[in-house]
């Protein structure tokens, strides 16, 4: 990863784990989703497309990416000097690192327990 | 691994992976100590038992129930009253505690008869309450007491009476924390769906993991009704059994401390398809991203922007005072669970504290996840520290306070570190706007104090400044701020009442009209 690439994924990762609760649900399964979910519509969020939540699980979802997105644009002007393609491309690295930190690379031994 | 060795833990060498040091560059791939297992022997641990975790915290917050201990009485009165987690009923919950005063012929002879007599003695003394909960203990749980055919049996010649079985002894668990655990599984199991609730609202919230400690469920409960959301049960602080028992009716399970009730959201996620959002309560700018969450959930953002606009305005004058006497203290955060990431994170933020070390009783690895997350550098993070480890902690970091429970806060003031109360708190509550002043203002009177100074000296060895005259507090946390802050007409001290709570009960909230967008 380039250095310009790599200190804004950190930066971004450090608000997450500094303010948000959402990326350390209990188990590795919920993670994933958690993870996946609430990225994923942060990306789309960024990028300027639609988001249109339709369950209640999907509203959760997005009620943490909106404010994800909103605090990602407030701390770094950057943000809105790059692309699209771009944007997606930072994102991805961003959820593959969040992916390591909290699931792939965690040594928290609960998290493969196989119930709550 | 950046374990931190204790020099008086040297000879339990087990103890090393309990405690780290975060490092430059640590993440938390590198830098996480062992969590949840049993205390090691010779570790003479500040833990609670799996009894404790089920009673003391998480069942008896709840207001209109007899909570009887089947056990012998210091079981229940161990557990008992040192939690301040107050109701709007008159306090029944904290007034009372019962417990069937197992003896010792009970364990030879078997004590299912003294039971069932103390369940009948009990509501007959009580006749307003018509609710009960049962606390299995290890003197009972190893005689093979059947609580569950007891309780049937009571149910069906009482038919007006409801009674909860949570069998959790004392030894079901490394700590607290399995209590927990089994009271969460226990009540979904045993009660959840058992009533249908009135709903009052198209916003409809299980406000899950939260106590009410010094009215931290009232403090919030008053946000929800301003935005028009119907609170239909809190689990546990300030609960009513039968809202608890109607869980299931709920559009959202807004969770505080996950520690303690994750699991119950879990489980309400997977039977009942009702989504979990994790809050903090605690700091402005989380608890307004909190409240903004909620209500975009519904689709009300304007309700909570409202809110926020208000209290900011009110209480961050009053934040702000604080926070320039307190900027670079040395905090060691050292709760039970849930508060070490609660807290580590907004401390430094909004009060300008510096956190040098974070440790949990009873936590889980993933407690010890978030709160190394949100710690800065060199932070001492220690899982199940012992009384000797506190101490040694204590020396080597020379924290200006520390926050904890009242044996640990005990040990530390002995020691010259003045203590608050991250358990039951001090002058709180500490939730919300005004309740986060009232935290700033307690940590302010706390490192200020002038006994402080007084109490340092030893009367026997050091000299005595008999020249000097008394120091207070203002002098004392004022000699070094500049002068446009010291003189600053915008900051001022925090000016709410003695009791921030009982006002919120006679309050009377607005009513909306229904949106077509409200959840299904």
């Amino acid at each position: 990863m380039e250095d310009v690439t790599k200190t804004r994924v950190e930066q971004l990762i450090d608000y997450i784990m500094k303010n948000c609760l959402w990326q350390f649900h209990s188990r590795n399964w919920d993670r994933k989703r958690q993870n996946e979910n609430i990225l994923g519509m942060t990306t789309k969020l960024l990028c300027g497309e639609p988001v249109t939540p339709e369950t209640p699980e999907d509203k959760c979802y997005w009620v943490d990416a909106f404010c994800l997105a909103e605090a990602y644009r407030e701390r770094h002007p950057w943000l809105a000097t790059l692309g699209v393609d771009q944007i997606r491309e930072l994102m991805a690295k961003l959820h593959e690192q969040l992916d390591f930190q909290t699931i792939t690379g965690s040594l928290n031994e609960e998290l493969s327990d196989q119930h709550y | 691994m950046p374990y931190h060795e204790f020099e008086c833990s040297k000879c339990i060498p087990e103890r090393k992976q309990h405690a780290v040091t975060k490092g430059p560059g640590e993440d938390l791939t590198s830098c996480l100590p062992k969590g949840y297992l049993n205390t090691i022997p010779g570790s003479i641990s500040e833990r609670g038992c799996a009894y404790c975790g089920a009673k003391h915290v998480i069942g008896t917050p709840m207001k209109d129930v007899i909570h009887l201990s089947h056990g012998p009485i210091g079981c229940t009165y161990d557990t008992w009253q040192t939690k301040r987690y107050i109701s709007d009923n008159g306090n029944f919950q904290l007034k009372y505690t019962f417990a069937t005063d197992v003896r010792e012929k009970h364990i030879v002879f078997g004590a299912e008869k003294l039971l069932k007599q103390n369940i009948i003695e009990a509501f007959q003394q009580f006749p307003d309450i018509k609710r009960m909960t049962i606390y299995q203990t290890c003197a009972t749980a190893l005689i093979g007491d059947d609580i569950n055919a007891i309780a049937e049996e009571v149910m069906e010649e009482l038919p007006d009476v409801d009674i909860f079985i949570c069998n959790s002894p004392g030894f079901a668990g490394p700590s607290q924390s399995g209590g927990h655990h089994k009271i969460n599984i226990a009540w979904i199991n045993q009660k959840v769906g058992t009533v249908e609730p009135t709903i009052t609202s198209d916003y409809v919230i299980n406000y899950v993991g939260e106590y009410n400690i010094q009215g931290d469920q009232e403090v919030m409960q008053d946000f929800f009704k301003r935005m028009g959301i119907q609170v239909l049960s809190t689990f546990t602080g300030n609960g009513s059994y039968d809202d608890l028992r109607a869980m299931h009716k709920a559009h959202l399970n807004v969770l505080e401390c996950a520690r303690s009730a994750e699991y119950i959201c879990n489980e309400l996620r997977v039977r009942y398809g009702i989504p979990r959002l994790d809050i903090d309560g605690f700091g402005f700018e989380p608890l307004s991203q909190s409240l903004r969450k909620v209500a975009m959930f519904f689709g009300i953002q304007d309700r909570a922007e409202a809110i926020i606009a208000e209290e900011t305005a009110r209480w961050k004058p009053e934040l702000d005072w604080y926070k320039e006497r307190l900027k670079g203290k040395k905090v060691c955060l050292w709760p039970g669970g849930s508060k070490l990431w609660h807290w580590a994170h907004v401390i430094e933020e909004e009060m300008g504290l510096k956190v040098v070390s974070v440790y949990t009783k009873f936590g889980h690895q993933g407690d010890m996840e978030k709160g190394i997350a949100r710690c800065g550098e060199d932070a001492l993070a220690i899982d199940d520290p012992n009384e000797l480890e506190g101490l040694e902690a204590l020396e080597m970091l020379k924290p200006d306070i520390i926050f904890t429970g009242k044996r640990p806060g005990e040990v530390a003031k002995k020691v010259g570190v003045p203590y608050l109360n991250a358990h039951a708190y001090h002058n709180g509550p500490y939730k919300g706007y005004e309740g986060w002043v009232r935290f700033a203002r307690d940590i302010y009177n706390a490192i200020y104090s002038p006994i402080h100074q007084l109490a340092a000296l030893d009367i026997s060895r050091d000299p005595i400044p008999t020249d000097k005259g008394f120091v207070t507090q203002r002098m004392l946390s004022d000699a070094s701020l500049p002068e446009e802050i010291r003189a600053s007409t915008t900051l001022r001290q925090y000016s709410g009442a003695y009791d921030s709570v009982t006002p919120l009960r006679d309050k009377t909230y607005p009513t909306f009209d229904s949106r077509p967008a409200a959840a299904e």
